[in-house]
């Protein structure tokens, strides 16, 4: 769905990742080159200064905070702050809120429906103005009247109903009063939200001076900064250039610390392969982008220091969709889980150091996760050991359907063909008529997405936006995730149970309360959704990241907002 | 002259607006074509969608949509990309077009210039070994697809052979505007020059050969050969120019095709960002703007360039000169 894969994994299923691409060649995990630098402080130790070369096969998005939707938020982490964040440490850490320019992560009050931030005294933005209580309340206003994403999140400010029906008149001071003189600023929801402080953490929400207008800001006119680094120059297509903000000090080494390089440059457009042989040369630092399948036994095997493989909790999976032919029969959709070969499909992906099978929703290490796999021979300890054709054909012969037409879809790189491929020949061998179905990769999402298309089948992967199981049952398989006829429906397998959904409001309700109640509810609602296979779960992926010779101080970070290094914490002096 | 003229840009107009309406038409009828599902992030609401929608204009009706984009692409000029909304379209082309044209004109000298040698000594050594040699290496170059010798170029320049004595000199891919450091720009430059123009050197050396053997036997070279003239002036002065009618049509509509952004090849592979690799990239993002500039941007050069070869040709023969 996007270029940079994100990822959030923990130090445990690193350790694991790491024991799992022993035996192949490919070494190095999150974190294993971190502890180098953990006396010394960024601003003073030897590695300051140096440029930073970074390579992306993309064209640049945006660099508004209330338009960019994760293409961007690699340098927006490094430019601009909110409220809170994620801390800026590799491994499980990296997913616990800190605050940044709040002076502490305060209780809500009032039921779980009132925040009060008190704000940092006199941090600047780059262009000498100081930071004021104010500025949260237009980010958030923005959010609403800037045409673009969002929505959403901030919907339960009070307020933020009538803000997303009509932004044109939107007005959010009953939801969130600012105190410029006392430096606070208080959220009133109009009831509690258990991933409230999670969302302030995106940079959606983070600080924007109060005059900035309506209208997105391009790349010739940035907002400005509060972060180590500041947009130097932006040409689309071309070169991003980050420098030094020279308003910026160091206030929290876990939520902002200061950077190592003194200028970071994203060099747009190159292909992949260029990338890589970029990286060899010496001529860039690292690529956003993961490394094409075949040139990874390459750098494998001449440069095994450079890479580093982490897991992440995305998963990778065919979405069935539920309300078409031959997929509306519970019957088939656990037939086709039962007799998919899911170690041929890691093959197809790149190999076990690049993948691990899996049968369910949630990824590992996520909260609520229990291991579970129905659909496999010798079922029961919750791992995949190799698919059981015979109760397949049993179910098939069962809901007959034999004989149906299935198109699979697809997108036109040569892994998701691949996979693609090895379902069109698994239905031939179970007795459908199927075919593959390529579409360009920026048609395919959302002509999957609209319901009207009656897309049967497509090759599909989800990650979170913040840790909480409510991001996946209440989105990608839940009833709230389907719009029919829409472009924008998240639940490509248009399923909505309405017990299931009962259960995930529940477990919605818990988490307000009680976390620990709640992820269990979470493990359950996995296995019943898991249970009536809205998808075929197939793999978890690893993160590769590809660095230059010089690069040092490599931190993996968990957080959803980064899915690699923390890239100004990288020494290339 | 000026009847021309005019018929010319009428026909030149008729052109452009029927290209221009066919991209529009053929983008909003691919299925799950979305802009604004595109500019709503990951998982938007409905209602997110039909606000975009909304201050987009992409909620009225195609032809209102059309004239819309046009007027925003040629009167008001703030035109804005679909995947980044703070990107102007016209500056981006504007940038872009400096390094299309720094790409195709070094290709064009080295392509000129070599083909036109290749070309005579190739007819003045026919009969020779030497010729069916130069017509092999000719037919080499033509059937080696830019993208692949580009790649290959890539392969010895910047990765195996890039730390020898050799290479080493092969700067990252990429591009230096000359004003900024003239000799980076040729470093950057002279690769991508000679693997675009080994393609048109041998379509054009054999298309010379063929001419100029062709035009031998025309009553004017024996004329000149009869007057006593050197065999040298008779084919540099006589041959040569007539045979360099045909080259020079052939060159108007390659060069034409190359800087409207045909040098796409090219530039994705040296990752050069010129015209032809934002049409790429628009392509691939479906970024409709954009693909409706560079398309408009390609059709025009295409009609200026085959207006200057007109000129050309009148100058090379007298024939079509007006009395």
């Amino acid at each position: 769905m996007n270029p940079i894969r994100r990822i959030r994994p923990t130090r445990a299923a690193c350790i694991a990742a790491l024991a799992a691409a022993l035996a192949g060649l490919l070494a190095g995990c999150g974190g294993s080159g971190s502890s180098g630098s953990s006396g010394s402080s960024a601003s003073s130790g030897d590695h300051r200064g140096g440029t930073l070369v970074l390579d992306w096969n993309g064209i640049g998005s945006s660099i508004d905070t209330a338009v960019d939707y994760d293409q961007n938020w690699t340098l927006l982490y490094m430019v601009y702050d909110g409220l809170v964040t994620w801390k800026k440490v590799g491994g499980a850490e990296g997913n616990t809120l800190v605050p940044d320019l709040a002076t502490a992560i305060p209780s809500p009050t009032d039921g779980g429906k009132t925040y009060t931030f008190t704000l940092r005294k006199g941090i600047e933005y780059s262009n000498g103005a100081p930071v004021k209580a104010s500025d949260f309340v237009r980010a958030i206003e923005r959010e609403f009247t800037v045409p673009g994403p969002v929505g959403s999140f901030y919907q339960g400010i009070v307020g933020g109903d009538a803000c997303a029906k009509t932004p044109k008149t939107c007005d959010l001071s009953q939801g969130i009063s600012a105190d410029n003189a006392a430096g606070t600023v208080t959220f009133h929801l109009t009831g509690p939200d258990p991933d409230f402080l999670q969302k302030l953490a995106l940079p959606f929400a983070y600080a924007v001076p109060a005059s900035t207008a309506d209208k997105e800001v391009g790349p010739s006119n940035p907002l400005p900064a509060t972060g180590p680094y500041m947009f130097d120059h932006y040409t689309p297509n071309q070169e991003i250039l980050l420098k030094r903000n020279p308003h910026f000090k160091e206030w929290s080494k876990d939520a902002q610390p200061n950077g190592y390089p003194d200028e970071i440059e994203v060099k747009l457009s190159l292909s992949t392969e260029a990338e890589v042989t970029q990286i060899e040369q010496g001529q860039a630092d690292w690529m956003y982008d993961q490394p094409p399948n075949d040139r990874l036994n390459e750098i494998a095997n001449k440069y095994p220091d450079q890479v580093h493989l982490n897991p992440v909790p995305q998963v990778f999976h065919m979405a069935l969709n539920t309300r078409v032919a031959p997929f509306n029969d519970v019957r088939v959709r656990q037939a086709v889980n039962y007799a998919t070969d899911r170690n041929a499909i890691v093959k197809a992906w790149g190999g076990p150091q690049l993948a691990t099978p899996t049968c369910q929703i949630l990824p590992p290490d996520f909260p609520g996760y229990e291991p579970y796999c129905p659909y496999t021979t010798n079922p029961g300890d919750g791992k995949w050991h190799g698919p059981d054709l015979a109760k397949a054909r049993q179910l098939i012969d069962a809901s007959g359907t034999k004989g149906d037409k299935i198109a699979v879809i697809c997108t036109p790189d040569e892994a998701s063909k691949s996979v693609c491929l090895y379902f069109v020949s698994l239905f031939k061998q179970l007795g459908y008529d199927s075919s593959i179905k390529v579409l360009s990769a920026a048609v395919e999402y959302p002509y999957t997405q609209d319901s009207s298309n009656k897309a049967q089948i497509s090759f599909s992967y989800w990650y979170p936006d913040y840790p909480s199981g409510a991001d996946w049952f209440d989105v990608v398989v839940g009833c709230n995730g389907f719009h029919p006829n829409s472009t924008a429906s998240a639940n490509l397998s248009e399923f909505c149970d309405p017990k299931i959904q009962a259960m995930t409001e529940k477990a919605i309700k818990t988490s307000v309360t009680d976390q620990d109640a709640a992820n269990q509810q979470w493990a359950a609602i996995d296995k019943a959704t898991t249970d009536q296979a809205p998808w075929i779960a197939l793999f978890l992926p690893r993160h590769v990241d590809f660095l230059s010779a010089r690069v040092g101080n490599y931190i993996f970070d968990p957080n959803v907002l980064v899915g690699g290094p923390l890239l100004d914490q990288l020494w290339v002096k | 002259m000026l009847a021309f003229v005019v018929r010319r840009t009428l026909a030149t107009l008729v052109v452009l607006l029927a290209i221009t309406i066919l991209v529009f038409l053929i983008f909003f009828h691919t299925p799950g074509v979305d802009p604004a599902r595109k500019m709503a992030g990951r998982n938007p609401s409905p209602a997110t969608i039909s606000a975009i929608k909304h201050a987009y204009g992409l909620d009225r009706p195609l032809p209102v949509q059309y004239v819309i984009l046009m007027k925003k692409l040629f009167i008001s000029r703030d035109l804005t990309s679909y995947t980044n909304q703070g990107e102007l379209v016209v500056p981006t082309i504007v940038a872009a077009t400096p390094v299309t044209l720094s790409l195709v004109f070094g290709a064009a000298i080295i392509w000129v210039v070599v083909a036109v040698v290749m070309g005579l000594a190739a007819a003045v050594l026919r009969g020779t070994v030497f010729d069916p040699i130069l017509m092999m290496i000719a037919l080499i170059g033509i059937s080696m697809p830019v993208f692949w010798l580009g790649e290959m170029a890539n392969l010895i320049t910047q990765s195996r052979y890039h730390d020898s004595f050799l290479f080493s000199w092969v700067p990252p891919l990429g591009y230096t505007p000359f004003a900024s450091d003239p000799a980076m720009w040729f470093k950057h430059l002279v690769i991508p020059w000679l693997v675009l123009s080994a393609l048109y050197i041998g379509l054009y050396a054999r298309v010379l050969r063929a001419e100029l053997l062709e035009n031998e036997h025309e009553d004017y070279v024996r004329t000149a050969r009869a007057k006593g003239l050197s065999e040298r002036r008779v084919l540099l002065r006589h041959t040569l120019r007539t045979s360099m009618i045909t080259f020079v049509s052939l060159f108007g509509l390659d060069f034409g095709v190359l800087v409207g952004g045909g040098a796409l090849l090219a530039e994705v592979v040296f990752g050069l960002p010129g015209v032809g690799l934002l049409t790429y990239q628009s392509l691939t993002s479906l970024d409709l703007p954009v693909i409706m500039a560079t398309v408009i941007y390609g059709a025009f050069f295409i009609v200026v360039v085959n207006a200057m070869v007109d000129v050309a040709y009148a100058w090379l023969d007298p024939r079509v000169r007006p009395a």
